[in-house]
């Protein structure tokens, strides 16, 4: 283990860029353990330690840190409320949208510590001798925000096949309803026979929408937080002192406003998953019959 | 897509391990903290409603004691009142009965003392008249005497 800046002329030339990628600290056979999923293990040990100390202090009469706890839960649950405008999927999506914005944010503050990208050892790859920081924000690898977009978005939809059923869902990206309508509603409506096609087509694009969230969510979240690091190396690059302090209060704001869109997306798509367009279609049909 | 998973170096076991720890976050929170903390804040909701409820039963309590108690105390004072009038009208009447009898009593008294007076009076003056022909018959018996002895005498 070493410290960064332990440049000799003695020594070989030393590499110490921000790797797109998160770094290999050490295997576990197979196993890659990586300096952003040490951070993200970091994360969930403090966030683990905190709910412990929570819920071992749980008093009617709130202490400090239950009282922000409870500040945090109310504000949270109305901000939910917010975007699902329905009070009984707010209390089934909280604990998931809200447990994501806390490893969020917990990972992203955490990659602005100062033994985070600093403090690590020497590796040699390729001849080089490469600088691999023991820390990484764990949000800061694409695997992190990959795998937390995909379940957001698996989850989504499981959750409207319990709220609006597997049937509708399933219609929903492959429209057989529609395409069905050509031969029930033919004779009725002959406008049908334009209308269904362009439905069907509609349904995978709302399939390719729904990779499209895979791939946006993830990436906005890397995007920012790998930017952000970037950001921080840079300065601390151009002058050590005084100059990063600006970017490092950017960075603390970054991370939560990051944490907040991807928990509040989240949110919504479960909120455009448990809501059925059809029945509001009808409703609109009537509306204006 | 070959080229974004090694550019990225994507890695699924990587992805699996990170959503358990993901998983291990959701069950702290939602076990730890978010089931445990909702449920403490609606019992003390429902603690501080029932505080509340409790309250408006116990204002309108107050306010119906309240009233009974000023329409008790009104109609005892309208009671004592009534009493206190009548109280001073019976004490009146047994003052003025109270003094027409002292009066009666002082009068029959005096008349009884002047009636004792007189009959004293008249036993005094028997007495006087039968001291004074005592006296007389005394006189008369020794002017005899001194007038028998003169005749002796002579």
């Amino acid at each position: 283990m070493a410290i960064n800046n332990t440049n000799n002329n003695t020594e070989p030339e030393q590499a110490h860029e921000v790797t797109i990628f998160a770094e290999p600290v050490f295997h576990v056979g197979n196993f890659q353990i990586t300096n952003s999923l040490l951070n993200s293990w970091l994360a969930v040990l403090v966030i683990v330690v905190l709910c412990f100390a929570l819920r071992r202090n749980l008093k009617q009469i709130p202490g400090k840190i239950q009282h922000i706890f409870e500040i945090f839960l109310e504000g949270a649950m109305s901000l939910c409320d917010q975007v699902t405008n329905d009070r009984r999927i707010t209390l089934k999506i909280f604990p998931l949208v809200a447990s994501l914005f806390i490893f969020i944010l917990v990972n992203n503050w955490l990659g602005l510590l100062p033994i985070v990208g600093s403090v690590g050892f020497l590796a040699n790859e390729a001849g080089h001798s490469v600088f691999v920081p023991i820390f990484r924000a764990g949000t800061a690898d694409i695997n992190t925000t990959l795998a937390l977009s995909l379940a957001v978005v698996i989850a989504s939809n499981i959750f409207g096949i319990m709220i609006i059923g597997a049937w509708k869902i399933f219609n929903k990206y492959v429209n057989i309803k529609a395409l069905g309508g050509i031969v029930t509603k033919f004779r009725k409506d002959k406008s049908v026979i334009i209308v269904a096609p362009i439905a069907f087509f509609v349904g995978i694009l709302e399939l390719i929408g729904e990779m499209a969230k895979v791939a946006s969510l993830s990436f906005r979240l890397f995007g920012n937080v790998f930017a952000g690091e970037v950001l921080l190396a840079s300065m601390g690059a151009i002058f050590l002192y005084v100059l990063p302090a600006p970017f490092l209060f950017l960075e603390v704001f970054i991370g939560l406003i990051q944490a907040l869109i991807f928990s509040l997306l989240a949110a919504v798509y479960f909120t455009i998953a448990s809501q059925d367009h059809e029945e509001h279609e009808e409703e609109k049909h009537v509306a204006h019959a | 897509m070959e080229e974004f998973i090694n550019t990225f170096h994507i890695d699924w076991k990587l992805m699996v391990a990170q959503l358990f720890n993901f998983g291990v976050v959701f069950l702290a929170f939602y076990l730890l903290a978010a089931k445990p903390l909702r449920k403490l804040m609606k019992e003390r909701g429902e603690v501080i409603s029932k505080g509340v409820d409790d309250a408006k039963l116990n204002a309108e309590i107050l306010e119906k004691t309240q009233k009974a108690s000023e329409e008790i105390i009104s109609k005892a004072r309208m009671e004592s009142n009534k009493f206190f009038q009548e109280g001073k009208k019976d004490l009146e009447k047994a003052r003025v009965e109270h003094s027409e009898r002292i009066k009666m009593e002082e009068e029959e008294s005096k008349k009884n003392r002047v009636k004792q007076m007189e009959i004293d009076k008249k036993a005094l003056v028997e007495s006087a008249k039968n001291d004074i022909v005592a006296l007389a018959m005394l006189a008369a018996e020794k002017i005899m005497a001194d007038k028998n002895i003169q005749n002796k005498q002579k």
